[in-house]
């Protein structure tokens, strides 16, 4: 059965139907969030002693802002500490977590979800790591060659004594902007697409997942582009609803404080569902775009109406070695699928 | 490159003549020891400019001088042994010298008096480092002394290279700007002047950090160059002859003590006028006239009409008007709080962003502003920075310009007291600098105050400008500022404000020194403010206030033995104590015990307040002096809140963090829960756009 949604409603479908993995998601980040908010909370309880306690539940208090810099200096200092090591694990959890997230929507299983989750990420961390790596290199190395570069010439050709703000310099700034957001969406769909081979066993490693996702690009960049583009808006566009939302209730209750914190957590459960509604989109698009076997099915996560269709396997399914790109489409692996090595 | 032809001189004289005249008492100086006639022109490609000069000096002092000092301000740039390189290394608020072909001179061709040739008895002189390669400073030792009262007509001749722009002066392309730029005598004060005993020269190196101070005069400068520059000058322009591709302006101004202009073909011009029948804020006028003890009518008094020029890079252009409401707001707020602007014409001048060194400059009648083009546009226009560096540059003109303190010596006095009324200027004006996102907004006072209380005091304020240990930004700006800002909440805000105008008005054109302003002060207030300035002005002191303890607890019951021998308490009235207890019928009163303490040398008087369960509270003033305060009362209801400071008037609190205590029984919520929720927020938004973007 062909699928006739586009990738977006598909992503949107998944969206509102994977709840339990969009609960997942948030309270994986939320758990990564804690890690640097504890330091912050020694700062903060300390206005419950001082004289902002009850300026700040009043509203915003510039000087208890400010003077907080200069005077909990060693306080802070522990928070950056810490907020430097929650994005680093946060990371590691992302990847983590996308590969499971990949895994369980293609498995199409609601639930359970978690366990699913954490085994099919585990079993694929260290491609996805690798991935990553290659992700982080080819996006300097792009940025730096079709915008930087370009960009760093055309203020040259302005020369020394050119005005600021001339036309050169302008194009330059333009050519910057514009070319180092096209490589990152680029590169973000192609490393997207890296993971999806990788789950999907279309390659064994991260270096032949990313020749696999540029074969799945080539003559369809703009699409996949815009999928990207599309859930980055869906998310900021969640993000300044609620953070908007949040500061304009400026709660002066403990039962206001609370209910502020649940709001923002549905907030933040809802960008986590348009993480889920990104690849679910991905996983349509690329399904559009595999090499088409004779005896290839729809996709589960795709059938929305029938997820119970195709249950968990109650063990792992036999391993299909794939045989990279040009290969047939990898069985539908289910959540308890191969484990992987890189 | 856009041009723009320069305007018409009389359209230039018809608006000056249309402009009701200041009253003259206030537009000229009553003391003109100078008098300056230049001719200049410039060669743009060359970046050379060749003058000469004719200089009328009066000696002011009762005794003979017999030699004279003139400033040579861009032999700083001569080479890297100059006093100002050797100080600065070359680099100056973030701008960088350039050491390959940006180097700038200025020589005298020429010298004569009465005839005779000067040159001979010139020889460089190094007051302040005693520095031999130091070209700043320029000696003339005369053929005869100048007596008393006698005015000395100088012909000089000089030829000058703009150095490459970095540290206020100098070219950039086509871009001038020419300031500090023609051999400048220095100030004889006799003795008296500035509280100095004897007579002598005041005629410093150029420093790093030192800016400017001279005497007042007419001058008369006549500048020439290639036709296709826009010029923007100090004064009015009073002629223009054009001749042989190049044009000839002359600008002429009475009563200012420094001239610059500037020039570049790229300038765009933006003309306003600041009418006080519409640009003075009714609101604003109603409350100076309440805090000054003046009528509105007399304090409209003496305002005239301002024509504004603004001298705008093209790609600014779009921002001028942020310039213009800014300029029409400081010449209302000064004109009220100090004096009236006396002038007929300010002109604003937008150097280009790669020019950077030239902006944010104070001139007379002229001042360099700066923006960027980014700066103009979402979401960096939430920053306030061009309001702020107009409201700035412009105030110098009050305190370096037209009261013309020493910022050489005693750079506070511009810097300091010049910040501390540009943050009340833009606090009143547009209630922050910074609008961060979500309308949470950061005042131009607290960001200078916060400076303030972070940092180490290794220096007093007052202070020579080269000799401070690496505080002259913080001991010239911030911290003055703020210490200012203490005074004024010391003495109040009707007496402050009294005093701040009488000192603007007693010293318009005279000079005056710290000492001036701490009398002026003092003059209007019954507090002693000498300890403060004292500890803050002379000395590094700091000052915390702080809630040390606070406790609360039920009285125990009597317990013992009554005058009469009774046991009370114990023994044979146990019973009845504990058949008390179970009723409830011993309630006694709240034991409250409170010590507030004071670190540090400043000492101010400080209002504490006790809050308790009933909601009633309690206010005492301490007077701060014995380092320590122990209150203590018996009242029925459990003390809850103890604070010092609850108004936050010690703006000098080092740690304001613990001017409070808050004790079981307190009825609000928790703001550390609230700010803990907003902090949670933020760093999950941090991740999940981590997450959004991998």
């Amino acid at each position: 059965m062909e699928t006739t949604k586009s990738p977006l409603a598909v992503g949107l479908s998944a969206a509102l139907a994977n709840r339990r993995l969009a609960g997942a998601l948030w309270a994986a980040m939320t758990a990564t969030a804690v890690v640097a908010w504890l330091p912050l909370r020694t700062v903060s309880s300390a206005l419950d002693q001082s004289p902002f306690r009850e300026t700040v539940l009043r509203g915003w208090d510039s000087w208890a802002f400010l003077s907080g810099i200069a005077v909990k200096g060693p306080e802070l200092a522990s928070f950056g500490a810490a907020l430097a090591f929650a994005v680093l694990v946060s990371l590691a959890v992302d990847l983590f977590l996308s590969m499971g997230t990949i895994r369980v929507l293609r498995a199409g299983v609601r639930r359970p979800v978690l366990r699913r989750l954490v085994a099919d990420g585990a079993s694929l961390f260290r491609p996805a790591l690798w991935g990553f790596l290659r992700y982080v290199v080819g996006l300097v190395l792009w940025t730096g060659l079709l915008a930087a570069v370009p960009a760093l010439l055309l203020s040259k050709l302005a020369g020394r004594d050119a005005p600021p703000n001339g036309p050169l310099a302008t194009a330059a700034f333009w050519w910057a902007v514009v070319a180092g957001t096209v490589v990152f969406l680029n590169a973000s769909a192609r490393f997207a697409l890296a993971r999806i081979a990788l789950a999907r066993d279309d390659a064994p490693s991260a270096r032949g997942a990313f020749r696999v996702s540029r074969q799945r690009l080539r003559g369809h960049r703009a699409s996949a582009a815009g999928i990207v583009l599309f859930w980055l808006a869906a998310g900021l566009l969640v993000q300044a609803l609620f953070t908007n939302l949040g500061v304009g209730l400026d709660p002066s209750t403990n039962g206001g404080v609370l209910g502020l914190v649940v709001l923002r957590q549905l907030g933040f459960v809802l960008l986590a569902a348009t993480r889920v509604g990104f690849w679910g989109s991905f996983l349509s698009w690329e399904e559009g775009r595999r090499p088409k076997a004779a005896w290839a099915l729809p996709h589960p996560a795709f059938a929305s109406a029938s997820p119970a269709a195709t249950p968990a396997p109650a063990t792992p399914a036999p391993v299909t070695p794939a045989d990279g790109p040009a290969g047939a489409a990898a069985p539908l692996d289910g959540a308890g699928g191969p484990s992987r090595e890189a | 490159m856009p041009k723009r032809a320069p305007r018409a001189p009389f359209l230039v004289l018809s608006a000056l003549l249309l402009a009701p005249a200041p009253r003259s008492s206030a537009l000229t100086a009553p003391r003109k020891i100078v008098d300056y006639n230049i001719q200049v022109e410039l060669s743009p490609k060359e970046k050379l400019f060749t003058g000469n000069e004719i200089l009328r000096w009066t000696n002011p002092s009762s005794e003979r001088v017999g030699d004279l000092r003139f400033h040579l301000y861009w032999n700083a740039f001569r080479n890297d042994r100059s006093t100002f390189f050797k100080e600065s290394g070359g680099r100056l608020r973030g701008d960088d010298a350039d050491k390959d072909k940006g180097w700038g001179y200025i020589d005298v061709t020429s010298m004569s008096w009465d005839g005779k040739d000067l040159k001979p008895g010139l020889k460089f002189e190094s007051p302040d480092d005693g520095n031999p390669d130091d070209r700043t400073v320029l000696s003339v030792a005369l053929p005869r002394p100048v007596e008393p009262g006698e005015t000395v007509e100088l012909k000089i001749g000089w030829k000058a290279k703009a150095p490459r722009v970095f540290a206020r002066a100098g070219y950039v392309r086509d871009f001038f700007m020419v300031g500090q730029w023609f051999p400048k005598i220095g100030v004889y004060e006799p003795a008296g002047m500035r509280r100095r005993p004897v007579s002598g020269w005041n005629c410093h190196q150029y420093h790093a950090n030192s800016e400017f101070y001279a005497d007042f005069g007419d001058y008369r400068v006549a500048i020439t160059v290639p036709e296709a520059f826009v010029v923007g000058s100090a004064g009015a322009l009073v002629s223009e002859t054009k001749a042989g591709g190049k044009k000839t302006l002359v600008f002429e101004q009475r009563s200012i003590h420094d001239f610059a202009w500037t020039a570049d073909p790229r300038y765009v011009v933006k003309e306003d006028v600041f009418d006080p029948a519409k640009d003075l804020p009714p609101d604003e006028v109603a409350r100076a006239a309440k805090l000054l003890g003046r009528t509105e009518a007399q304090l409209r008094e003496g305002f005239h009409p301002v024509k504004l020029r603004f001298y705008m890079q093209p790609d600014h252009v779009d921002q001028w008007t942020r310039y213009a409401d800014a300029q029409k707001w400081a010449l209302a707020w000064f004109g009220l709080y100090a004096f009236p602007y006396p002038y007929a014409q300010v002109s604003c001048i937008d150097p280009p962003e790669d020019g950077s060194g030239a902006s944010g400059m104070e001139y007379q009648t002229l001042y360099t502003a700066g923006t960027w083009k980014a700066l103009g546009r979402w979401p960096l226009d939430r920053v306030r920075f061009q309001e702020m560096v107009v409201i700035h540059e412009f105030g110098h003109g009050y305190w370096y310009g037209l009261l013309a303190s020493n910022e050489f010596e005693e750079s506070w006095m511009d810097e300091g007291i010049n910040s501390f009324t540009e943050y009340e200027m833009m606090d009143r004006r547009y209630g922050s600098f910074i609008e961060l996102p979500l309308g949470f907004r950061l005042p131009d006072e607290e960001t200078g105050r916060v400076a303030t209380i972070a940092s180490r005091g290794i220096d007093p304020i007052i202070r020579k400008s080269w000799q401070y240990g690496g505080t002259y930004g913080l001991n010239s700006y911030q911290r003055p500022a703020t210490v200012v800002n203490q005074l004024r909440r010391v003495m109040g805000e009707e007496a402050f404000w009294r005093a701040f105008r009488a000192y603007a008005e007693r010293w318009r054109y005279d000079h005056p020194t710290s000492g001036d302003f701490f009398d002026a002060l003092q003059a209007g207030t019954d507090r002693d403010l000498r300890p403060l300035v004292q500890a803050t002005f002379y000395g590094t002191a700091t000052v915390d206030y702080e809630v040390v303890s606070a406790v609360s607890r039920r009285r125990e019951p009597f317990k013992g033995f009554d005058d009469r021998g009774n046991e009370v308490g114990f023994g044979n009235d146990s019973k009845k104590a504990e058949a008390k207890k179970a009723k409830g019928a011993d309630r006694e009163p709240y034991d409250s015990r409170v010590v507030i303490g004071r670190t540090g040398g400043i000492v101010l008087p400080v209002d504490v307040v006790l809050t308790f369960e009933n909601g009633k509270s309690w206010r005492t003033t301490w007077d701060g002096k014995s380092g320590w305060l122990r209150l203590r009362t018996i009242y029925p209801s459990r003390l809850v809140k103890a604070e010092v400071d609850p108004d936050r008037r010690v703006v000098l609190d080092r740690d304001p963090w613990d001017n409070a205590r808050y004790l079981e029984g307190w009825k609000g919520a928790s703001a550390g829960r609230k700010a803990s929720a907003y902090g949670l927020h933020m760093v999950q938004i941090i991740l999940s756009t981590l997450w959004g973007l991998v």
